[in-house]
């Protein structure tokens, strides 16, 4: 009951719980959550309201609603829970009848909080296009299934092997079932009804789909349920129907070697780090045998702290960096100090993934157990188990899992989709979540898509590259033929940082002390 | 009474309408001037917004290959460095510093250095969005240079804005939208403008006035006959500037500039109910100013002197100079009013009230003007 696995990362930064931190799980969302859940509505017909309001990063005025569905479908009298949405209005609306639903990933995360991402990205579709977001149930504003833990104070002391995850999960059961909440009604299919639900509401007759990451088994799911009002989809990062996310642990380890590779091939970071791949072997050795502890500066506040460096957090740290290719480049230049007994580096990437709020680890539980865990074979089990993050994973899953008690998915669920959708189907080569080869395995019955692969793009394409302008055309011209994917290969790639400071050639003889500087420094009083 | 009225009106309008010159000097401007409007409007977008590529001159690329890269992937290209033949180079200059590479390995700042004319229109875009991506790439440098000494990059930005903007897509569009609705105003003046002056000072110069005053009607009936004829000209000319405007400002990419501009069918409703009174003002004015001149030509230059009235004031409402004392005005109030109805904002309906009183008084006081000159013989003789 942990990790973000499949994040937004360009969306929000890389900023996810690192692996088995639970405890440090903050969050005030439930007692919104339960105050959202005691709504006037009795009838079993979703109630509809939206008004004018503005959300977080974007300036303009958006409107904002939400429809009030029974949490379980077959207790139609049952609990009712407030499924929130809001529309980023069309500049110019050319087409009132379609609108783009963009879906976030996680699972957990709130498509309503990224919207200024979305915005940005999608900003061409929108000149003449509605841009809908929801906050699927369980996320954001819809009855937010968040754990709270014991907050951050600790986050750097901790040590992770002392955590007790099947006890902080059942904890955090019990926090969010006291309002009656069912946390076994918050998988991907009932969460698709809301959405279609909201669509009919809003009156749009079809929609376009962009799904990033888990928000992809969304997309799916729509494709699979309701192809009569899609005209098309984008999938970007995907999760296959048929693949488990349980299998990120390999993706995760290619997006290290990815990382190692590139340094290699690049000519300044294999000269300043020429023994990465060592160094970095040698740190999780020494770090898996004995974790360090020293005394350092808080990122945040500054006071002296004690930091407890163990592989949990070193590697969690350079994972989430994985995800950012401006954070990426900081990695061979953190192993390296590591590797010199120096985590200052590390500690501030690990700070970047601390508190960040941005998954709801309860509907992240549902999800995962639900439709992920059930499915998996010995075979995989042993398979998943050979990688740190895949064993780390499964046995935290195998814990909360059997607290959590979700139905498994139907056996049909995890079918390939078989579609003549326009689909347009977005992978990244860097990717440490989504690799290329799960974009493929998608690709196995879609009749009319095309993948591409962006050779500089980690997780979430669109974000990264011309990717928004392919969906732009996908979505003006209803059609995948014409696409033209050649822009994606434009080097986009950044340097690595080779020094705390520089990403470009250290020149020989760096004199330390300047001249540069001085006169301005001295003319300030 | 009411009878005769009516068949002296279809005698001006008949005539009108014989008349092509009258007739076509309405529709060019109604027609004209939306379209006229659009294209300049279509290629001021074109050259207000930055190209997708901006190619601009970079000197020294060596230097920051990776700042290099970072503007290549925003679309800000080195020109000089491609070998397409005829691409279009902005005449903008970054020049990085020789030293850029130590002073960033030394944690210090590195210089680079941007030459533009921001005087130049077509560049302002261009380079606010160049100042805007060195921006960027110094604060993401600055958030990582924290991160790798372990310090969390929020503690250097202590302030968050929040800005909740209350403009919507419509009233971003209002500039130019106030500069339509001028037109719209404008229409009324001109459309009608030919009748009138044919109506009087052409009946004046084909001395076919003191024949007209020898029938069996009063001053009075005829004054207004001509006046209606004249607003309804007016009014055909405003129906078909809105309708020509509703068509043709639909194809202007407004969106790129990040607004709409549209004009929907109750605008139209509320500019024909608007532009009413001021259609009977400026047929009143026009017939007034030019039953003075005894030819159609010095009537024409009468007019030309008198219009640029309405016009200032219609101009001085849409940028918004005075504002306060315009909104009482004719003409400008109504211009005020109609631009508030666009932002979707309430309508100031005292003040348009007020304004549009105004207007009907101005005209009325017009009318028993021009009632008491056509008994004046200097008039009807054309002494």
């Amino acid at each position: 009951m942990h990790k973000g696995k499949m994040n937004l990362s360009r969306l929000a930064p890389p900023i996810r719980r690192s692996l088995a931190a639970l405890a440090l799980m903050v969050s005030t969302a439930t007692l919104i959550s339960s105050a959202q859940a005691a709504p006037e509505s009795t009838s079993n017909h979703a109630q509809f309201v939206t008004q004018p309001c503005y959300i977080d990063g974007l300036s303009e005025r958006l409107q904002c609603g939400y429809i009030t569905v029974p949490e379980n479908p077959e207790q139609p009298n049952g609990k009712v829970i407030d499924v929130h949405f809001a529309v980023l209005p069309a500049i110019k609306n050319t087409h009132p009848q379609e609108a783009l639903l963009a879906i976030a990933g996680g699972p957990g995360q709130s498509a309503i909080e990224n919207a200024a991402g979305f915005d940005r990205m999608l900003n061409k579709v929108r000149q003449q296009r509605d841009i809908l977001l929801i906050d699927q149930r369980g996320t954001g504003k819809s009855n937010l299934l968040q754990c709270e833990g014991e907050g951050f104070e600790g986050a750097l002391a901790i040590d992770e092997s002392t955590f007790n995850t099947a006890e902080e999960t059942q904890k955090c059961l019990d926090t969010l079932t006291k309002d009656g909440t069912d946390v076994r009604q918050y998988g991907s299919i009932n969460a698709l009804h809301d959405f279609e639900a909201i669509r009919t509401h809003l009156g749009y007759s079809k929609l376009h789909i962009y799904g990033i990451s888990y928000g992809t088994r969304m997309a799916q799911l729509y494709m699979r349920h309701y192809p009569q009002h899609l005209l098309t989809v984008t999938l970007d990062g995907v999760v296959p129907m048929q693949q488990s996310v349980i299998a990120i642990g390999d993706a995760i380890e290619r997006g290290f070697d990815k990382l190692l590779q590139d340094c290699e091939a690049n000519t300044l970071c294999q000269q300043q780090f020429p023994q990465l791949a060592v160094e970095l072997s040698s740190v999780k050795a020494d770090l898996a045998a004995q974790a360090t502890i020293s005394q350092v500066n808080d990122p945040l506040t500054g006071e002296t702290t004690q930091l407890t460096m163990t592989l949990n957090k070193f590697l969690g740290a350079l994972r989430m960096a994985l995800y950012n290719p401006n954070v990426r480049a900081l990695i061979p230049h953190a192993i390296h100090q590591a590797a010199q007994g120096n985590y200052q580096a590390i500690m501030g990437l690990y700070a970047m993934t601390i508190d960040s709020t941005g998954i709801a680890m309860g509907m992240h539980t549902s999800v995962v157990c639900g439709e992920d865990w059930q499915r998996i074979s010995p075979e995989f089990r042993a398979q998943v188990t050979r990688s740190y993050f895949g064993k780390e994973m499964l046995s935290s899953f195998d814990q909360s899992c059997n607290v959590w008690q979700m139905p498994a998915a139907p056996a049909d669920f995890s079918a390939a989709i078989d579609s003549d959708i326009p689909t347009l189907v977005l992978s990244g080569e860097l990717d440490p979540a989504t690799p290329p080869s799960w974009g493929e395995m998608a690709m196995e019955k879609l009749k009319n898509a095309k993948h591409f692969i962006a050779p500089y793009a980690t997780h979430g394409v669109a974000y990264q590259s011309c990717g928004n302008d392919l969906i732009h055309q996908l979505v003006t011209q209803l059609s995948v033929e014409t696409l033209d994917a050649s822009c994606l290969d434009k080097d986009v790639s950044r340097n690595f940082y080779l020094n705390a400071s520089t990403v470009e050639a250290v020149p020989a003889n760096t004199v330390t002390n300047s001249t540069k500087e001085t006169p301005s420094a001295g003319a300030q009083l | 009474m009411i009878n005769r009225i009516l068949t002296m009106v279809r005698k001006e309008l008949i005539d009108a309408a014989r008349d092509k010159r009258s007739v076509m000097a309405g529709l060019y401007y109604a027609i004209g001037t939306p379209l006229m409007m659009c294209g300049m409007f279509m290629m001021l977008i074109s050259q207000l917004t930055s190209p997708d590529d901006l190619n601009i001159h970079i000197q020294n690329p060596d230097k920051a290959p990776d700042l290099v890269k970072f503007l290549a992937s925003s679309g800000i290209n080195n020109g000089a460095s491609s070998e397409t033949p005829g691409l279009k180079v902005k005449e903008i200059y970054l020049t990085i510093a020789d030293d850029y590479p130590e002073q960033m390995a030394k944690g210090l700042r590195a210089e680079v250095t941007l030459v533009a004319d921001n005087s130049n229109e077509k560049l302002q875009k261009s380079i606010s969005r160049l100042k805007k991506q060195l921006q960027a790439y110094a604060s993401e440098m600055g958030s990582l240079r924290l991160i790798a000494r372990g310090i969390d990059p929020r503690v250097v930005q202590p302030l968050k804005v929040v800005v909740e903007d209350q403009a919507t897509a419509d009233s971003k569009g209002g500039i130019i939208l106030g500069f339509a609705i001028f037109t719209m105003i404008y229409a009324v003046f001109i459309s009608g403008m030919n009748l009138a002056i044919d109506t009087s000072a052409g009946e004046r110069e084909r001395n076919s006035l003191a024949l007209l005053l020898s029938h069996p009607i009063s001053t009075w009936q005829l004054v207004m006959s001509k006046i209606i004829s004249v607003t309804i000209f007016a009014m055909l000319g405003l129906a078909l500037i809105l309708i020509v405007s509703k068509i043709a400002y639909a194809f202007v990419p407004w969106q790129e500039l990040g607004f709409a501009v549209n004009i929907n069918p109750s605008f139209m409703l509320v500019m024909l109910a608007v532009g009413f009174p001021v259609a009977i003002m400026a047929a009143a004015t026009q017939l007034f100013v030019s039953f003075m001149a005894k030819s159609f030509k010095e009537a024409q230059s009468y007019l030309t002197i008198v219009l640029l009235l309405p016009a200032a004031l219609a101009l001085a409402a849409s940028y918004d100079i005075a504002p306060d004392t315009l909104q009482w005005l004719p003409v400008s109030g109504q211009q005020q009013a109609l631009m508030a109805y666009v932002k979707g904002r309430e309508i100031p309906l005292v003040q348009l009230a007020v304004s549009s009183l105004a207007t009907l008084g101005i005209a009325l006081a017009l009318t028993f003007g021009l009632e008491r000159s056509l008994k004046s013989e200097k008039i009807v003789f054309g002494l």
